[in-house]
């Protein structure tokens, strides 16, 4: 049974279309790659997903639960977590404080405990009193998805995890990423690194204006000359 | 001595206004000049139910703080859903809609005023017992502020102010935190006017007029917004200064506007050199 599942989504904003006839599944324990060149509508359906927009038609469901009138913080409740591409970590906050909003149960018994646990694991335990600005961009992203691993919950949207990130930090998400799916949880990754995805995916889409142009296995998606002309600009 | 005790309990009026203004404005981000309608909303409850249906004053008070309460949730839930600049457009109509409809209701004494409201305290030591109470309540509501926004519910409530649609994807529903702060900041400036009222024994519309909503903002910008001293700084400055300058026995003409141009200079000098105020945020 699939995790979340999207079904005929639609949505237009004005005349402009940035989702068009959506659907898609993700079994849990599984890593989808969503991948496509900028404004293809990768984001958009994290936003469609998690609830930041509402779909023009369409329905999303978690398990079999329909999400589509439930606002932003319902969905997050009910299991669904998410990274931004551009980080936004709250600023005024220490590392430890943004972790420790992360919980579907505000403020959480043993929230202190699991945040401080979560920080080591990405090692980041010695910074959990700075403030997010004194840290260097990849340790932001981590501190993001420490963020969201507090959520605990079914789904995981991660926008772009690896965009700005290299060395250790790079490691340190793809192997957060690879515990998160085999603990049981749907991860649906946007994501340009292509050796990213080849490495972690078990399925990758292929969007583009909106629309889903391919799906299939990594292999499958990377082999075709649609994909290539499309995203890479070129026949393979 | 009188002039004393007068001074220092506006001071400790101001104290409560300017705390739970920073409550809404400097902690949680709502921009709102509807403060002393609050005020005087409350303020006008209480001397009616006291004068006209022999409410004891002190139940009266409280009253007209709820009263202030019930309509900040009536104006946060429209006004709220939407962030920013509508909830400043919408506490503007809210400020000078409600100052217009005091100004024609006969039991609030209409545009004259309403005179003769009873005093809480009376007799030798009714501004002693005054100043007592009112600095007891300031305290409370300085400690009530500081504890509201520090812990738990304080993360959360600067969580939402840094990035409200980031703060809701987490799980967090802002709409009921917003409300809840609009709530309790108007309140207690509701609290603030029922004191006033059965301290001064006299209101008029005229006193809550958009020049009320500035001062207090000043307040609060002087002494440091987002910060628990900062407000008590603010009123304790802005309260005293001009009370100095009355001493310069200066002719009516000069004074109102010269007292203006402080608050004004004070507002522009704190934005451009020291934005964080008198007491800077840790």
């Amino acid at each position: 049974m699939s995790a979340i599942r999207v079904v005929g989504v639609r949505k237009h904003f004005g005349g402009i279309s940035v989702a068009e006839d959506i659907s898609l599944e993700i079994a849990a324990g599984e890593i989808l790659g969503l991948i496509g060149p900028n404004g293809a509508g990768k984001t958009t359906l994290f936003n469609l997903i998690s609830g930041i927009h509402a779909p023009d038609a369409g329905e999303i469901y978690l398990r079999d639960r329909p999400l589509s009138r439930l606002p932003v913080y319902k969905r997050a409740r009910l299991g669904i977590a998410r990274t931004w591409q551009h980080v936004r970590l709250f600023p005024t906050l220490s590392v430890l404080d943004n972790v420790l909003m992360g919980p579907r149960a505000y403020p959480g018994e043993g929230s202190p405990a699991r945040a401080s646990a979560i920080l080591e694991r990405i090692g980041l335990a010695g910074a959990q009193d700075k403030l997010p600005g004194a840290l260097p961009f990849g340790q932001q992203k981590l501190v993001g998805l420490a963020r969201t691993l507090m959520n605990d919950g079914e789904v995981l949207l991660l926008d772009e995890p690896m965009a700005g990130v290299e060395g250790q930090v790079y490691e340190t998400i793809k192997q957060v990423v690879r515990d998160e799916a085999a603990a049981g949880r749907a991860v649906c990754v946007v994501e340009h690194n292509v050796s990213f995805i080849r490495d972690l995916c078990t399925r990758a889409v292929f969007m583009f204006n909106g629309r889903i142009e391919q799906s299939g296995t990594v292999e499958e998606l990377l082999a075709s000359e649609k994909l290539a002309e499309l995203y890479f600009g070129g026949k393979k | 001595m009188e002039y004393i005790y007068s001074v220092l309990i506006l001071i400790g009026i101001n104290i409560i206004m300017a705390s739970s203004f920073n409550l809404i404005i400097g902690y949680g981000g709502l921009i709102s000049i509807a403060h002393p309608i609050f005020f005087a909303l409350a303020g006008y409850c209480s001397a009616i139910l006291s004068m006209h249906y022999g409410v004891p004053i002190p139940m009266a008070i409280v009253a007209g703080a709820l009263f202030s309460t019930a309509l900040s949730v009536m104006l946060s839930l429209p006004s709220l859903r939407v962030s920013g600049d509508y909830l400043l457009i919408a506490s503007i109509g809210f400020q000078l809609g409600f100052v217009e409809v005091i100004k024609n209701v006969e039991m609030a004494g209409a545009a004259s005023g309403l005179t003769g409201i009873p005093a809480l305290f009376s007799g030798p030591l009714r501004s002693p017992a005054f100043l007592a109470t009112i600095y007891v309540l300031a305290v409370l509501v300085v400690w009530l502020v500081h504890r509201i926004t520090h812990g738990d519910y304080g993360r959360a409530i600067q969580a939402m102010r840094d990035d409200e649609e980031c703060f809701a994807s987490l799980g967090r529903n802002a709409m009921a935190i917003k409300i809840v702060i609009f709530a309790v900041g108007s309140g207690l400036a509701g609290l603030a006017g029922a004191l006033y009222a059965h301290y001064s024994e006299f209101l008029s519309p005229e006193q809550f007029g958009i020049l009320q909503s500035g001062l207090i903002l000043t307040m609060v910008v002087v002494g440091g917004m987002g910060t628990t001293a900062g407000p008590v700084v603010g009123a304790l400055l802005l309260t005293a200064l001009p009370q100095a300058i009355t001493f310069l026995n200066l002719p009516a003409a000069v004074m109102a506007p010269l007292q203006g141009m402080i608050y004004t200079g004070l507002v522009l000098v704190f934005l451009f050199v020291r934005p964080s105020g008198l007491v800077a945020r840790k």
